[in-house]
């Protein structure tokens, strides 16, 4: 060993803004060994980009990097932009979080990669042509020529991580720097993704530092972690040290507060009501939007978003809906809160069908059925303050009410949120994600709702505000007597929340059951993939676990596969799955649709045993 | 144009400072590098004879038979000869003409054509073709729409109206040099009339070979001192010397170019640009500007026409109502109306008849009191009309949109608002609403309004407020006064029908329909090179007539 | 693509009917008529000319005339300028306002996306700020107030170019009228190219680009030009509308024989043939250049033009 490749001593990145100087980065000292993994977690915030975006000149225009980072000999640090531009793309790669805005969406995948190898190889035409491909091809991507004159929009999410994998290949890096290279994706591909940066690093050799918020990416990849928090270095060590013996007060924090799908969370309250009349009642719901087709005089097809979908909601459950991108689950929270008309079928909400209920009387049942949505800082009004924000449903519902009454009853619901009721007078811009999120939820309840719909209402926050936040609905799930539909993509938070899960794929339930039901036992071929491609924080059972892959990406909607919908990715596909939908059926405490279920369920027992 | 009034007040503040940053020093004088104008004798003619002028609108035509505007008549005057031809003083002539004679009775007029006379192609010029000229400037097919003015030749009328056939009117070629025209009343102005492009003759064989395209370059063949040349349009028009023109060899430029810019700010401008010899009109806000800084270049004279403000005549309040339109006649103070508010060379009026030939001005009396005196009677006929300080008239004062026009109606307005106590509201309208409205007589109280003559007679003024006239806008109608006209109309002798049309005025005036104001003055500029340039009351030019000095 | 074509060219056709419809019964709604003047004339012979342009009959008669005489390209004869046809007006006007028109749209890109381009550059740079001051300036001042001042400076002034007249298209009678028409345009360009180019300067792929090792001068042309462009060609359509509008103007001003000038010209003077001409004719380029920017547009933007 020639020492490290990347040797980074008192990094520092400091901005310069309207309100003072930044200090985003403190004092960092780390390597890389050549070939090695480096796996930088932090939550938002913690500087682990910007660290990296410091090191190849990569910063906004207001940071400045201090330090010293000697790669290959020269200091990345001291090097004017030219001399950069050597390093970069060719010595040094960086691919991001996401694909789609981060390619450019006006020149073809072909292009893109030419203008790499032209810069840095002095390929041109056929040849740069020939090569792009090659490198497509090592990134599992079939037909390459026909791929490099496609533009990033007509591939798929993972199709374009892919393109940026292989284009940050292009000049054989001996360094990649991945800032969340699969957090936009889905838990699926993100396990192709995961296992594709595995696979070329043991081709090429390439050092790879993997910057993420997810310890559980990590946790099988890395060979060593650096745990960061507000720009310092919290924890250095070996995924062993830091996952099962962790020093610091920081990351056994961050390890508590990620939630553990191989574990079951705290156990879900039973239901109160057991054997009341159900209080939410879904029978055969269909809902479509009408997507503009080809052709000049081309009808208006359907873009069928859920299908056939029926499930009861007793007073004081929740439950999971589960899916990937595109599944309907967004679209059955839409359709539940009759925000989207359904094409077929029925919501009852107390005995009552909501899709026939005259407007006002709908409007009137609104105040038992509310919503809270994934971006908290988009879904609030930010010319309003707090207090109108939270004040509103009231206003709505209750014109009557005094405006001091009304005052009380913002203050009380912000301080059940765990906010200052003081702030009420701010704008949400003046709070964090997490605080955003409060009051969105303080909004929600102010009517002493029924009945929240939760769509990825814990999706955008960190790891730590997440756990706060999901403490927190449930704690006022028990004490309002509240039911949930919780939406989400990660089985973890999932399980950790819910009573009974649905699993959706392309508009239709593959599986529900409750979720120890769900998680201990999983029945459906999509479950068990889903399972099986999340990753777990906990490093020895990452490396071990074998990983059942999924080959493929989720179809597109307008087009499902005939019979059921999963066949296309399904391994157990038989002629039958082409032939019939199959329906959802119970099988012990689950429902599952699949016709292959009870051969799957013998197959797990024998390899078992 | 519509958007003028903002224009031109967003305009003011940059013109000054432009002015202002010494842009004027250079134009005002344009000829310090080149020596004295003229050369030492002042006289020297330039080697180039062109002249270029600005001409307002584009003409709509270049058929003198279907043209009614100032800017078609002005380049036909340079393309055409009538019979009789006006002098700058006024003067009638001989034109195409050698000479003519007039019966007794003023009633039949006897044309000798010049032997030598020929079109721009070189054919011969005959009585013949003023026959079919003025046959044809009366056929209703040709849709002339100044046709009534040779209403005064024989079946004239009836001929423009369809009864008769063309052929019955009253112009007979006895042989190619003899033209006979009779009269169906004596109408001491005729020669006069036979000056407009309605009495021009045209080519008869270009007519009959290219219709409507006959009077287009190329086409086009005339028997003025000029020929068309080319004709680009909304661009320029380009004339030629004519070198069959009778008198070609007194004329001394060879080459004129009409442009057509409706602007009179550019127009100007490009005038100080040197790309003009002269313009066809000034910005009345930079008159007194322009006569301070271009010695001289600024020709101001007397023009045929009337300036007034019209009374409704056939609706209260202004019906029956002589003290009252009296009282706001006399309270406009129009010395100070004509010096300080417009400042620009017109004269008062306090007639409605302009000085013309032949003919005194009448004047009401009290014309020649002092300013006070006037206020004081307009106040005591304002109160025996019904009004005072504590009930006062209301009136609204109509005009078309235009800055000279409100800047008039506001002094009005101000005048009789401290003379009388008078409420007035101004209100403007575009050009062709105003026109329309004007002549129904329905919404209209005051309106601004003005007459130009058509040739140089009392006549032409007058007649406009008999009763039968279908643009007696004011709705004036008094028998004494049609029946004065009538009577002028009808006579033969000259005094006797001055008298007549003196005595008409002075009824006119006696009953005041209208205010009149001023009396038109004629404004341009004109190069100092530009010889033989002579102001008059019609203000027709002919570019034969002028010629380029060195400059 | 091709479909794209048809359909997008057959929607023209009711928004252009409807536009005919809507000029042909405004004009003739305007109070006062082509043959109103301050002189009446005699009523016979209005009343022959009312005939002869077919003014008499019944407006519903005269719009099926005139659609049927359009659909066979007969603009009709003008009433103002009584010895030419709208066709021939048009035919001379056109190419005068094509030319002014044309240069000044010319000039008005090279001039505003370049100047956007480089204050972009210099984002918040003291070049940068001056160039947006201009660029201000000059959206602010109306173009009847930027074109006497350009005249009284540069030709009455300096004596350099010519103060009007269009010179048969030389080239000195062509700079103020163009430099006037394109100023607004250069600068809403300027300021449009600024805002787009930052926007897209600041996108995740040009922060790959950067990660790739790729020139600024390379990022510029390869990767940023074309998506700071999209907002320009989109501009282009209203662009052309006002520049049509704007050469009203400028055509007036500078004594240019364009159609706008005819368009002034016969609205005052009520010449409904002449007004309609014109407002079918640029009503027909406009919507063929909208059109044609939908093209460019879906050309630069790939995702556009794979869509059905």
């Amino acid at each position: 060993m020639s020492g490290p490749l990347l040797d980074v001593t008192s990094l520092g990145v400091r901005f310069d803004t309207p309100a003072g100087p930044l200090q985003a980065v403190r004092s960092l000292d780390f390597a890389v060994a050549p070939g090695e993994v480096l796996g930088v977690v932090g939550e938002s915030g913690s500087g682990k980009s910007q660290a990296m975006l410091a090191l190849l000149g990569l910063l906004a225009a207001n940071g400045r990097a201090s330090g010293r980072a000697l790669f290959e000999g020269q200091d990345l640090l001291a090097l004017d932009e030219a001399r950069l531009n050597r390093v970069r793309g060719s010595r040094i790669a960086m691919i991001f979080q996401d694909p789609m805005t981060s390619l450019n969406p006006y020149l073809a995948i072909g292009a893109q990669m030419a203008l790499v190898l032209r810069a840095h190889r002095g390929l041109r035409g056929r040849e740069a042509a020939r090569e792009a491909g090659a490198m497509l091809e090592s990134v599992g991507i079939p037909d390459a020529g026909r791929r490099l004159r496609q533009y990033p929009h007509e591939l798929s999410g993972g199709m374009r991580q892919r393109v940026m994998i292989a284009t940050a290949l292009l000049c054989r890096p001996s360094l990649l720097i991945a800032d969340e290279p699969t957090t936009a994706l889905d838990v699926t591909v993100q396990a192709q993704i995961l296992e594709l940066m595995q696979t070329l690093r043991a081709r090429f050799g390439t050092a790879i530092i993997l910057i993420t918020h997810d310890l559980a990416v990590v946790a099988g990849l890395a060979d060593r972690l650096l745990v960061m928090q507000q720009g310092e270095c919290r924890e250095a060590g070996s995924p062993e040290e830091i996952f099962y013996a962790p020093r610091e007060r920081y990351t056994r924090a961050l390890l508590a507060a990620v939630p553990r799908l191989d574990r079951a969370g705290p156990p879900a309250p039973p239901l109160r009501h057991a054997g009341a009349a159900p209080l939410l009642q879904v029978r055969g719901l269909r809902v479509g939007y009408p997507v503009l087709a080809e052709g000049l005089f081309g009808r208006k097809r359907l873009l069928r978003a859920v299908e056939d979908l029926s499930f009861e909601l007793a007073p004081g459950e929740v439950l999971g809906v589960v899916g990937e991108s595109g599944c309907g689950k967004s679209t059955l929270g839409r359709a539940v809160l009759q925000l989207v008309p359904a094409s077929a079928g029925s919501v009852s909400f107390l005995g009552r069908d909501l899709g026939q209920l005259e407007r006002a009387a709908l409007d009137a049942m609104r105040r038992d059925l509310q919503v809270v949505f994934q971006d908290p800082l988009a879904s609030l009004d930010p010319r309003m303050t707090v207090r109108d924000i939270v004040a509103e449903p009231l206003e709505t519902f209750e014109p009557g009410m005094a405006e001091a009454e009304r005052s009380n009853q913002v203050a009380e619901m912000l301080s059940r949120v765990g906010l200052d009721p003081s702030h009420m007078n701010r704008y949400p811009h003046q709070f964090s994600g997490g605080q955003c999120q409060r009051v969105a939820i303080a909004r929600a309840l102010i009517t002493r709702p029924k009945l929240i719909v939760c769509d990825e209402a814990v999706s955008a926050l960190d790891v730590s505000v997440r756990a706060q936040i999901l403490r927190l609905l449930l704690e006022l799930r028990r004490l309002l007597d509240l039911s949930l539909i919780f939406i989400g993509h990660d089985l973890a938070v999932i399980r950790q929340v819910s009573q009974r899960v649905m699993v959706m794929y392309l508009g239709r339930v593959m599986e529900m059951a409750p979720a120890g039901e769900l998680f201990g036992q999983p029945r459906h071929p999509y479950t068990r993939a889903l399972l099986a491609a999340a990753p777990v924080p906990d490093p020895r059972l990452e490396r071990s676990r074998p990983r059942v892959g999924l080959a493929g990406e989720v179809p597109s909607p307008l087009a499902p596969p005939d019979g059921c919908v999963f066949r296309t990715r399904c391994p157990h596909a038989r002629e039958i799955c082409a032939a019939q939908v199959p329906v959802l059926a119970r099988h012990g405490a689950a429902e599952v649709a699949c016709h292959r279920v009870a051969e799957i369920q013998e197959s797990a027992l024998e390899s078992a045993s | 144009m519509p958007e003028g009034v903002n224009r031109r007040a967003a305009l003011l503040p940059v013109l000054l400072c432009c002015l202002l940053a010494g842009c004027g020093e250079r134009t005002a004088v344009p000829s310090a590098s080149a020596g004295p104008v003229g050369g030492p004798g002042g006289q020297e003619r330039a080697q180039q004879q062109l002249l270029r002028k600005g001409n307002g609108a584009e003409p709509e035509s270049l058929d003198p038979h279907r043209t009614e505007s100032v800017a078609a008549s002005n380049i036909e005057r340079d393309l055409f000869e009538g019979l009789v031809l006006e002098t700058e003083d006024g003067e009638l002539v001989p034109g195409a003409a050698a000479s003519w004679e007039v019966s007794a009775d003023g009633l039949s007029y006897r044309f000798h054509m010049r032997p030598d006379a020929r079109w721009s192609n070189g054919d011969r010029l005959t009585a013949r073709d003023f026959e079919y000229s003025l046959r044809r400037s009366c056929d209703p097919a040709t849709l002339n729409g100044y046709s009534s003015i040779l209403y005064p030749i024989l079946n004239a009328e009836a001929v423009v109206e369809g009864r008769l056939p063309p052929t019955a009117l009253g112009v007979q070629a006895l042989d190619d040099a003899t033209l006979e025209i009779h009269l169906s009343g004596p109408t001491p102005y005729f020669l006069g009339l036979l000056t407009h492009s309605s009495a021009y003759p045209v080519h008869r064989p270009s007519v009959e070979r290219y219709g409507e395209k006959f009077a287009r370059p190329g086409n086009l063949v005339s028997n003025g001192a000029y020929r068309l040349e080319e004709w680009v349009i909304q661009s320029h028009i380009r004339l030629l010397r004519n070198r069959y023109y009778r008198d070609d060899a007194h004329t001394s430029i060879d080459e004129v170019w009409y442009y057509p810019i409706e602007n009179d700010d550019a127009e100007v401008n490009r005038y100080r640009a040197d790309e003009l010899d002269m313009t066809e009109g000034v910005p009345f806000r930079q008159v007194r500007w322009l006569r301070e800084q271009l010695l001289g270049e600024l020709r101001i004279a007397p023009y045929l026409g009337t300036y007034y403000f019209g009374f409704n005549n056939t609706r209260p309040p202004f019906r029956d109502n002589l003290p009252l339109r009296l009282a706001l006649s006399m309270a406009v103070d129009r010395d100070i109306l004509t010096q300080r508010v417009m400042g620009t060379g017109e004269q008062p009026a306090w007639g409605f008849v302009p000085p013309v030939v032949n003919y005194s001005g009448q004047r009401p009396a009290w014309a020649d009191w002092t300013q006070e005196q006037r206020n004081a009677e307009a106040r005591r006929l304002y109160h025996e009309a019904g009004y005072s300080e504590q009930h006062p008239l209301e009136v609204e004062l109509l005009y078309n949109t235009d800055q000279n026009h409100k800047r008039i109606a506001g002094a009005l307005a101000a005048m009789w608002k401290q003379t009388l106590g008078v409420r007035t509201k101004l209100l403007n309208q575009e050009w062709k609403v105003f026109i329309e409205n004007r002549k129904r007589r329905v919404i209209t109280q005051v309106f601004r309004s003005g007459w130009i003559g058509d040739y140089n007679d009392a006549y032409t003024f007058l007649q406009l407020l008999h009763s039968a006239n279908g643009q007696n806008d004011p709705g004036y109608r008094n028998p004494a006064y049609d029946a004065l006209l009538d009577q002028a109309a009808a006579t033969a002798d000259p005094a006797e029908r001055r008298a007549l049309l003196e005595a008409a005025e002075r009824q006119l005036l006696a009953d005041q329909p209208l205010i009149p104001l001023y009396f038109y003055a004629s404004k341009r500029l004109v190069k100092p090179w530009v010889g033989g340039y002579r102001p008059n009351l019609m203000d027709h030019h002919h570019s034969k007539d002028l010629y380029i000095l060195r400059h | 693509m091709l479909r794209f074509t048809i359909q997008r060219l057959l929607t023209g056709i009711p928004t252009l009917l409807v536009l005919i419809a809507a000029a042909f019964f405004l004009i003739r709604a305007a109070p006062g008529g082509p043959f109103d003047r301050e002189r009446d004339l005699p009523p016979e012979i209005e009343a022959n000319l009312r005939q002869a342009y077919h003014l008499d009959e019944p407006l519903v008669r005269q719009f099926g005339r005139y659609l049927g005489n359009l659909a066979r390209g007969d603009f009709g004869p003008s009433l103002q300028y009584r010895d030419f046809s709208v066709t021939e007006l048009i035919r001379a006007g056109f190419p005068v306002s094509l030319r002014i028109g044309a240069l000044a749209m010319l000039l008005a890109l090279l001039a505003g996306v370049s100047a956007g381009a480089w204050a972009a550059l210099r984002q918040n740079a003291a070049s940068d700020h001056l160039v947006m001051a201009a660029a201000m300036t000059g959206i602010s001042i109306p173009n009847f107030v930027m074109a006497p001042l350009l005249v009284l400076v540069v030709a009455v002034g300096l004596g350099w170019l010519p103060a009007g007249g269009y010179g048969g298209g030389a080239w000195r009678h062509l700079v103020l009228p163009v430099i006037t028409l394109a100023l607004p345009q250069v600068a809403y360009l300027a300021r449009l190219t600024r805002a787009s180019m930052i926007e897209v300067l600041s996108s995740p792929y040009i922060r790959t680009a950067r990660a790739q090792g790729l020139s600024p001068g390379r990022i510029l042309l390869q990767h940023a030009l074309r998506p700071a462009l999209l907002p320009v060609v989109s501009y282009l359509g209203p662009a052309i509308a006002a520049l049509i509008t704007g050469s009203v103007v400028i055509e007036q001003i500078f004594g240019l024989p364009g159609i706008g000038r005819f368009f002034v010209t016969g609205a005052l003077n009520r010449d409904y043939t002449l007004v309609m001409g014109v407002v079918v004719f640029y009503g027909t380029l406009i919507l063929l250049c909208n059109f044609l920017v939908d093209l460019v547009y879906g050309l630069l933007d790939p995702r556009i033009r794979h869509l059905p």
